[in-house]
């Protein structure tokens, strides 16, 4: 085997940084992908990129020289043979050599993998082709084969892929075509990639101003995770989940891929919540609503949370900003409700896993939210807790759908309700334009037909009053068709193509017939004002009652979130109705629900302030109290703080992310620390206590069982939610643009760079002076000039030059330089005659040459910075 | 700043330059649409140096040469110069050039008879052709103005101007100078075809199956060209003319292609010929013009070049820097 050089170092290195590492970056993101689908890969993405890299890496520089393929390829698979034998040989156990032999397998795979794809970028001019082409086949097979394929999964697992395909047999083919010897080699590769990396930008840049519309509708389809504007005709549940768990898209993504790996759905919150039909035993379980969705925006054909709602009754506080046992109460919230019949006030605890510490959820209308600690052996299970109270009207309940078949009790309660409300048909006393809004709705033939439709239903059930018209509609969904099979089947993956809102609802309703939640509601919703009742959809989670061991406990899981109606009847207020009809496939198989955490201690003390001191030796805490709960009477002191000694010997300090050490408490901190000991427990507060008086009063320091930090403003983005946020409204078309208009300024500089050299030039050449000066910048501004026009000198001496240029113009250049040149060489002093023609040479020669070239060559010429770097630029001597 | 490395003297530029426009004139009468070639000749001759003319034959370095030297030859009481010519074969003795002695009988002794290279113009043909041996015994005579025979030394004339030509020396049964004796000719000139309506000019003029030579004439006298070398001697040159010649002959030595760079005893040649080459072009000071135009003629010969795509191109590039310099200077 003869070793020598089959490319230069500067093209290796050309191919390792154009080729070999766009293609490593490709290998690690597609690895992560299928790590994900494949248990056998054991989550090892990095290292299997790693392999993969190596092999090609080490591949393209091996055979940047002589190697022949064969052999080299022959040897290698020699040193896996003589690896995989060491491996066997050294393993114990079966188990280790399984596993071990396994990652042998991957990386024996994914190396080999790795060194061909070095050789066909070293010497194959058709591998990037064919690669591509693997790549994109392997990739449609896997898209092909996933169960719930969607736009945005379909659109990440393609398009890098195909950005990558046109890039890599570019970059190959200019590499392979460049010559290496060529001077300033690595200027030409900046620039061609450059220019590419442009021509990609406009391109994409082009598609997404060309399509942003689409673009937007299929966000907006699939759920774009910004916060509210949930399609609710076709909004996913599932992106709700992942909304209000943590906000990030990816794992939505992952979601759906454990979803159709079967794994268990992951639990998101506990809430106990004292609701019970009037026997006082059986639980009434309600629905919990994290938002309305009220506005139907006709322009993008999607609906829309809007915080200027009439009769604004969404009460969303943010839990992790609220200290320890301090409340916050919104009774707005209560009037806004506008309801009086049958309404009181139900308490709620929710305890915290997968939602985020800033979200807060409960039943419709609710207006206090007030943060609690979690008992300590819960800890590590739930995150955080809060109290919630809500203003909850009697007959309101998740059993709509769900009848309680056999359950006398609840029947009796749905028949009563049912009456209760029939009696209700006069919407005339209510406010115009709250009922303008609710019974908003888009005319055109689309909807016609939906309104069509929920007219014959409800004209055939012989309904007359609301009520009657929103059991007819349930009853449509529920009916069966001739054969006896339900008209309408519950489906997490309906399969309807991305088509504008109405039509997508018709598709449902007259066609296909099988959707989730989000179908049903807005189906529902459409048809109700279609019908002039009032109505909104609610988003959150669905409460099902499994709670046969402790009553009232219900449990939340991400396969739960859920979207419904609300119906307004005057006096009653929104009441939830839920048309989505049961999904007999995930709502039978639940797991059984865990240990429900015990209640927490009465607090005697609270004192919410900043730490001025942390001791973590002896456990001790100086801080300056602010505001203090003592036996549930409020004081405060934000005018004039309060110094408090703490002992924190038998805290626990947590966090919204859960439970940490001591130390994690620094000076400056906003902490709230809570007492259960017992010496407080007789201290009762007296009349003229305020926060200094009871400090007096109560040990020094003072024992507490609970330290919560809260995060200052400042530090707000630790939390994820808000990270996402921070991070998602980043607007790439804006950046795009920005890039863009930052090279297209940069650009006009550049263009303007020669003329405005020009111009000064020009100037000087026009101001006054000595005749030696005069000459002297008359000629530099001649010469320059005629220089940007393209005509270089050339290795012609001036002489000749100016003759050229004469012969060109038909000037009288060739004088002038002749006298420049007596005038720079020689001592003698000018003749008349000379004189004379340096008076008129300037302004008649520019004047000319100006007359006889066009405009738009001069334009062009002078807008070519390379005849200006040219001009000013010494010549090389070759 | 002014630069005044010139001596007081005013140059009769009038009549200089009427004397070179006569010498032009009447060598144009024969050799037709090469300006250039004689310009440079005059330079040499102005120089007080010697020139090689290289070309294919049949390019009219031979007329050329005899109409140059006719320009200037006459009776030796009119003032004329003498001009001699040999054709150099492989055959030729240096004897054949310098002279030799012979036996007088009737004094008994022996006397020097003068060879042709006592004379004021000569016309070396073919110098390439001959060996070695005359090569070098000639471009002695060139450089020390004077012959040496035994123990009597024997000057040469006052004005001796050598005009050499030579075929390509790719050519079969030369040769070659080597390039110290290439170093002694000031200036080494290409004459190339002239254009095509030149040449079809020349045909109709040459119809007739007569030479038509003869009808050349003496226009300058001896001192009349001894006058022009003085006035030659008197002419401007800048100091950062002088600073470009020394630049481009450091940057001969420095270049990787060129494997001998130019001697120092070229660049003083370099400034007698840039300042011969002003004065020929009428002027009394030297120009980036005139050192454009005479680089190569100057220092080609003189260089050994690595390698072809070296010839082509290593001169020009060193030259077209320094010329960039030189228009770039800022005059106030």
């Amino acid at each position: 085997m003869k070793i020598g050089k089959v490319h230069s170092w500067k093209k290796v290195f050309a191919q390792v940084l154009l080729l070999v590492v766009p293609t490593a970056l490709l290998a690690f993101y597609l690895l992560w992908n299928v790590n994900r689908y494949y248990d056998i890969l054991q989550n090892d993405w990095m290292r299997q990129g790693l392999y993969f890299g190596a092999g090609m890496l080490i591949a393209t520089v091996f055979y940047g020289y002589r190697f022949r393929f064969i052999t080299t390829a022959a040897l290698l698979f020699a040193f896996y043979f003589i690896g995989y034998r060491m491996v066997a040989r050294m393993q114990v156990g079966e188990f280790d050599a399984f596993f071990v032999s396994i990652r042998f397998m991957v990386f024996a795979i994914l190396f080999s993998l790795g060194w061909i794809t070095g050789f066909g970028f070293s010497r194959s001019r058709y591998y990037t082709v064919f690669w591509s082409v693997f790549l994109l086949a392997a990739q449609i097979i896997v898209v092909s084969k996933s169960p719930n394929i969607n736009a945005q999964a379909l659109i990440s697992a393609i398009v890098p892929l195909l950005v990558y395909a046109v890039y890599i047999i570019y970059a190959a083919e200019l590499i392979r075509n460049m010559n290496e010897d060529e001077r300033g080699f690595a200027w030409f590769i900046t620039k061609r990639v450059g220019g590419f990396g442009v021509i990609l930008l406009l391109l994409v840049l082009g598609v997404f101003t060309l399509f942003k519309k689409d673009f937007l509708a299929i966000e907006k389809e699939w759920g774009d995770g910004k916060g509210g504007n949930y399609d609710k005709n076709k909004g996913n549940s599932e992106s709700m989940t992942k909304q209000n768990r943590d906000g990030s898209m990816g794992n939505k993504d992952q979601t759906q891929l454990s979803g159709s790996l079967n794994k268990d759905k992951r639990l998101v919150f506990v809430a106990r919540l004292d609701n019970f039909f009037p026997d006082g035993k059986t639980p009434n379980p309600l629905y919990f609503t994290a938002y309305y969705y009220t506005k139907f925006d006709t322009l993008t054909q999607t609906f829309e949370t809007d915080s200027l709602m009439p009769a604004n009754d969404l009460f969303k506080p943010d839990p992790s900003r609220i200290p320890l046992f301090f409340a916050k109460t919104d009774s707005t919230v209560i009037k806004n409700t506008h309801a009086t019949k049958n309404r009181r006030v139900v308490n709620a605890e929710i305890y915290k896993t997968l939602l985020a510490a800033n979200e807060y959820i409960a039943p419709s209308t609710a207006f206090f939210c007030q943060p609690v600690p979690v008992e300590n052996a819960y800890k590590d299970q739930f995150k955080s807790a809060y109290r919630a109270k809500m203003w909850v009207s009697d007959l309101n309940s998740a059993y709509f759908i769900y009848n309680p078949a056999g359950n006398k009790m609840l029947e009796n309660f749905q028949q009563e309700r049912f009456s209760l409300l029939r009696q209700v048909t006069d919407w005339s006393g209510v406010d115009a334009a709250f009922m303008k809004y609710y019974t908003f709705m888009p005319r055109d033939a689309e909807y016609d037909r939906i309104a069509t439709l929920a007219k014959q239903i409800t004209q055939k059930a012989g309904a007359t009053t609301a009520m009657d018209k929103m059991i007819a509609l349930r009853d449509y969904f529920l009916s069966k068709d001739s054969e006896g099979q339900p008209m309408f089947k519950y489906s997490n993956n309906p399969g309807i193509p991305g088509m504008p809102s109405a039509n997508k609802l018709n598709y449902f309703l007259f066609e296909n017939r099988k959707g989730y939640c989000a179908y049903y509601a807005g189906a529902t919703l459409f048809m109700l004002r279609s019908l002039g009742i009032p109505s909104r959809v609610a988003a959150g989670f669905l409460t099902v009652d499994r709670s046969s061991k402790n009553p009232g406990w219900y449990w939340f899981y991400e396969d739960q979130a859920h979207a419904w109606v609300q119906v307004y009847f005057p006096g009653y207020g929104w009441i939830d109705f839920d048309t989505t009809i049961p999904d007999l496939e995930t709502h039978e198989a639940r797991q059984p629900d865990g240990t429900p955490p015990l209640n927490m201690q009465q607090a005697y003390l609270v004192a919410d302030g900043k730490v001025t001191s942390v001791d973590t030796v002896t456990k001790k805490v100086q801080m300056t109290v602010e505001k203090m709960l003592f036996h549930d009477e409020s004081y405060d002191a934000a005018n004039n703080p309060v110094p408090l000694n703490v002992d924190a010997s038998i805290a626990t300090v947590t966090t919204d992310t859960g439970a940490v050490r001591l130390s994690a408490v620094k000076k400056g901190m906003h902490i709230t620390a809570a007492s259960y000991a017992e010496a407080l427990k007789n201290m009762k507060p007296q009349g003229n206590d305020n926060v200094s008086s009871v400090v007096k009063r109560i040990p020094n320091p003072t024992p507490v069982d609970e330290i919560k930090i809260i995060e200052a403003e400042s530090e707000k983005p630790t939390s994820k939610k808000d990270i996402f946020e921070s991070v998602e409204p980043v607007d790439w078309l804006r950046v795009l643009w920005t890039i863009l208009i930052a090279i297209a300024a940069l650009a006009v500089i550049v263009l303007a760079t020669p003329w405005l050299i020009w111009q000064f030039l020009h100037l000087r050449a026009k101001a006054g002076g000595s005749d030696r000066a005069r000459t002297f910048r008359q000629y530099r501004a001649a010469m320059y000039y005629l220089n940007q026009l393209g005509y270089y000198r050339n290795q012609s001496g001036p002489q000749q030059y100016a003759t050229e240029t004469d012969a060109r113009y038909s000037t009288g250049f060739s004088r002038f330089s002749n006298v420049y040149q007596k005038l720079k060489y020689s001592s003698l002093p000018l003749s008349e005659g000379e004189k004379a023609i340096v008076a008129q040479f300037y302004r008649p020669f520019i004047k000319t040459v100006r007359a006889k070239t066009p405009f738009k060559t001069r334009v062009s010429k002078f807008a070519n910075i390379y005849h200006t770097i040219h001009y000013f630029t010494q010549p090389k001597i070759k | 700043m002014e630069q005044t490395l010139y001596t007081e003297q005013s140059i009769h530029i009038d009549q200089a330059l009427q004397n070179i426009q006569r010498l032009v004139t009447n060598i144009e009468q024969v050799i037709r649409g090469k300006r250039t070639q004689i310009q440079f000749i005059l330079t040499a001759l102005l120089a007080k140096g010697h020139i090689l003319m290289e070309d294919n034959p049949g390019t009219g370095k031979t007329v050329m040469a005899k109409t140059l030297a006719q320009s200037i030859a006459g009776s030796q009481h009119q003032g004329g110069a003498n001009f001699k010519r040999i054709q150099f074969t492989p055959d030729l003795l240096p004897m054949d050039l310098i002279g030799s002695h012979i036996f007088d009988d009737i004094r008994k002794e022996f006397i020097f008879k003068k060879g042709p290279l006592f004379c004021n113009v000569l016309l070396a043909d073919e110098i390439n052709r001959a060996s070695p041996k005359v090569q070098s015994a000639l471009l002695e005579c060139m450089a020390e103005n004077q012959i040496t025979i035994g123990e009597t030394t024997y000057p040469l004339e006052q004005l001796f101007f050598t005009i050499a030509t030579q075929n390509p020396v790719e050519m079969e049964g030369t040769y070659p100078l080597p390039a110290a004796q290439l170093d002694r000719f000031f200036l080494k000139i290409y004459f190339g075809y002239v254009d095509e309506a030149t040449e079809l000019s020349i045909y109709k003029d040459y119809l007739g199956i007569q030479n038509n030579l003869q009808h050349i004439q003496q226009v300058l006298s001896m001192d009349e060209i001894l006058f022009l070398q003085a006035e030659a001697e008197k002419v401007q040159i800048h100091e950062e003319i002088i600073a470009a010649v020394r630049n481009i002959v450091w940057e001969t030595r420095r270049h990787p292609d060129i494997v001998l760079g130019a001697s120092t005893r070229s660049g003083i040649t370099f400034l007698k010929c840039l300042k011969a080459f002003a004065l020929v072009n009428g002027r009394t000071f030297v120009t980036e013009d005139d050192l454009h135009q005479i680089t190569r003629a100057v220092l080609d010969h003189r260089l050994i070049y690595r390698n072809k795509e070296g010839k082509q191109k290593a001169l020009g590039s060193i030259l077209d820097k320094e010329l960039d310099r030189l228009g770039k200077l800022r005059i106030s």
